[in-house]
């Protein structure tokens, strides 16, 4: 069947010519004429418009004639046998998946690293889970963070009805948000600013910090713990290699403070009641 | 070091196991003297050039160690210095890599520089990076000396470290393969070696259980040579094997002949040899509870071995390594059992076959660790199988990785 099928369109594409010459002896019924330009605005409709305008008129009849009749009996056919129970055969077999599975052993073996133990396909053979079920799932956790979300940042939802906050209380969630998922520092803190300020803030803090606990301890109210502020440990900063450790070194000239020079010198001995 | 009194060098004598009993004198830090170093041959007295060059690579991962020699070079003394790694100024350049050149002589496979080097590389105080490169690196296996190819060592022995925890950064590039060139020697290889995890002390292993084989794996290689005979050495292999496994696969590299300087007289200046041309096979058996046995074929350099005795020779091989039983095979006894002895003040134990464990190699080395002394081996018979399988029991040492401690 297919041999004869190719055939038949390799005559058609070489011998174009030779085909439409011969059935010019065919006779031009009116109603045959119709059907050709039917088919023809059918055709052109589908594709591209014929390039070809007095000739072509017998190529699309000749190519769709022998169609119609091809589909006609193969549709016939299955007509015919719309009781039976339909056979599906597939001849695809896993090669493709195979070939893939025996890509990624040769990537994991000749890879330069040492080959870690044959994987186990699971992959493939995992159960697809039902569709109602999933949708659960998916909805599960969902409502699951909506309700999260909501015990953190309820503090900042004011009466309105809308659960989603707005302005400044939106920067303050996304905030809380970043920081639930692993953010280090908060948005808000601002980075740089002027030494006199960040003095400023931090004195505030101490001292609110400092009126709390006193005005707690005067109503006998027991508080947490204070943690101290650990100071930097060590005096000095790490300093490059090959510079000098102690002093300031500006413009080329090591300048020594009185303090810097009694560290050097070391305790002093005193001679006063030793005798030589 | 040269500032507290060194313990006295412990006294070997012979050539034979030199690597061996030089790295377990780097690892507990002990001074050895070697002598007697085939001071019988009247061809060739002393040690021979992969010997020094192996000294060498020692010489530039270790810091303050000493190497000295007797004027014939049949006595040596080695005083082990801190293995620091490739360290920056230590013989590494900026990238950090320590390229270590193979004279032309050598004869032995590149695993012989590799197996001790990884050995000592989870000891040391930084990741070691190592390029061999020269007219001397055979990176497949060598018939006449039996060192197993870098392929073997990558798939099969570079996996054991796992079991001991020794798992992240560990590479083994193979970046121009090379068999052994005339005359058994010299190749035109290209092998880097990256052994990036260091550990305090390697984890205690109880390697009881061999399980079954459930997959082989290899690697055919061909240098200079068509890529046809990969292509038969694994069809004759797995004519062998795949009634037994039917999971088995073996992957083909071909490569062209490396090109090194030709150093003949009457050669012109800059002229280049291709050298190293053959092909050979690794296969790598893999058990269902990680146990790893090899073989390793390769075609002489002579010529005359048809690739379909290669791939059926490495098949034979592989079965009797497998049929030998235990969990480790003799190539990676020495490696697991070192390992061991440098553990933890524990007491590890893996299952060996009666042959395996009856090796040479596995006996000299449990009769010098004793000579640095550590305790002995425990062996019993695993009585549950009918193989006449032995449990060896190892005590570890506990000292381990001793710049990882002041670090």
């Amino acid at each position: 069947m297919a041999v004869t099928l190719g055939k038949r369109k390799r005559v058609r594409r070489e011998t174009g010519s030779k085909i439409e010459t011969a059935p010019q002896d065919a006779p031009n019924d009116s109603d045959q004429e119709d059907l050709q330009a039917t088919f023809r605005r059918h055709f052109e409709a589908r594709f591209k418009p014929l390039a070809d305008l007095a000739k072509p008129k017998e190529k699309p009849v000749d190519l769709v004639a022998e169609e119609s009749t091809e589909e006609e009996s193969e549709w016939d056919g299955i007509s015919e046998d719309e009781e039976a129970p339909v056979e599906i055969i597939e001849h695809s077999t896993s090669a493709d998946a195979a070939s893939l599975l025996d890509k990624q052993a040769q990537k994991a073996f000749m890879s330069s690293k040492p080959p870690t133990s044959t994987p186990t396909s699971t992959a493939r053979f995992k159960r697809p889970t039902s569709p109602t079920e999933a949708d659960g799932e998916a909805l599960n956790l969902k409502n699951d963070l909506a309700l999260q979300r909501l015990l953190k940042e309820s503090h900042l939802l004011d009466s309105t009805t809308d659960y989603t906050p707005s302005g400044s209380n939106r920067h303050k969630a996304t905030d809380i948000r970043l920081q639930s998922l692993g953010s280090k520092s908060s948005i808000h803190v601002q980075e740089k600013m002027p030494m006199s300020h960040r003095r400023g803030i931090t004195a505030k803090a101490t001292s609110k910090e400092e009126q709390r606990r006193r005005e707690a301890k005067e109503n006998g109210i027991i508080l947490e713990r204070a943690v101290k502020v650990q100071k930097m440990a060590g005096g000095r900063r790490e300093r490059g290699v090959g510079t000098p450790g102690v002093g300031k070194f500006r413009g080329g000239m090591l300048k020594l403070s009185k303090r810097d020079v009694a560290s050097i010198e070391g305790p002093k001995k005193s001679m006063k009641g030793r005798r030589r | 070091m040269s500032t507290t009194t060194s313990p006295p060098p412990i006294r070997f004598t012979g050539s034979k196991y030199l690597v061996q009993r030089l790295v377990v004198s780097t690892l507990t830090g002990r001074p050895i003297r070697i002598s007697q170093i085939r001071s019988n041959s009247t061809t060739s007295p002393g040690l021979l050039p992969h010997e020094i060059s192996f000294l060498r690579l020692l010489d530039t991962i270790t810091n303050g160690s000493l190497i000295e020699f007797s004027m014939t070079g049949t006595t040596l003394l080695y005083r082990p210095g801190l293995l620091t790694g490739s360290a920056q100024g230590y013989g590494a350049d900026t990238s950090g890599v320590l390229k270590h050149e193979l004279p032309r002589e050598c004869t032995r496979g590149v695993s012989y520089y590799l197996l001790p080097l990884c050995l000592l590389a989870p000891f040391s105080k930084a990741a070691l990076n190592v390029l061999f490169t020269g007219a001397g690196v055979i990176t497949s296996s060598t018939p006449s000396t039996g060192d197993i190819s870098v392929d073997t060592v990558r798939t099969a022995i570079l996996p054991l470290y796992r079991s001991f925890g020794i798992e992240n950064n560990i590479e083994l590039r193979i970046l121009r393969r090379s068999n052994p060139g005339p005359g058994n020697r010299g190749g035109g290889g290209e092998v880097q070696l990256l052994f990036g995890h260091q550990v305090r002390l390697p984890k205690t292993v109880h390697l009881l259980n061999p399980g079954r084989v459930k997959s082989i794996k290899g690697v055919a290689y061909a240098t200079g040579v068509s890529a046809a005979n990969n292509a038969r050495m694994i069809e004759a292999a797995r004519g062998v094997l795949n009634p037994f496994v039917a999971n088995t696969y073996i992957f083909s590299d071909v490569s062209s002949a490396p090109l090194v300087p030709d150093g003949s007289k009457t050669a012109q200046p800059g002229a280049k040899r291709k050298i190293g041309v053959g092909f050979g096979i690794s296969l790598v058996a893999e058990s269902s509870t990680g146990a790893l046995w090899s073989a390793d074929v390769a075609s002489p350099p002579e010529g005359g071995v048809p690739p379909e005795d290669v791939g059926r020779g490495a098949a034979y091989q592989l079965l009797e390594t497998i049929s030998k039983g235990g969990y480790v095979s003799a190539v990676a006894a020495p490696t697991v059992l070192t390992l061991m002895a440098m553990g933890s003040e524990d007491v590890g134990r893996v299952k060996m076959g009666r042959d395996v464990l009856g090796t040479k190699e596995v006996v000299s080395l449990a009769r010098d660790l004793r000579a640095f002394g550590a305790s002995g081996w425990g062996l019993r018979d695993a009585d549950e199988d009918e193989q006449g399988d032995v449990v060896v029991s190892v005590v570890g040492r506990g000292v381990g990785n001793v710049g990882r401690k002041i670090a």
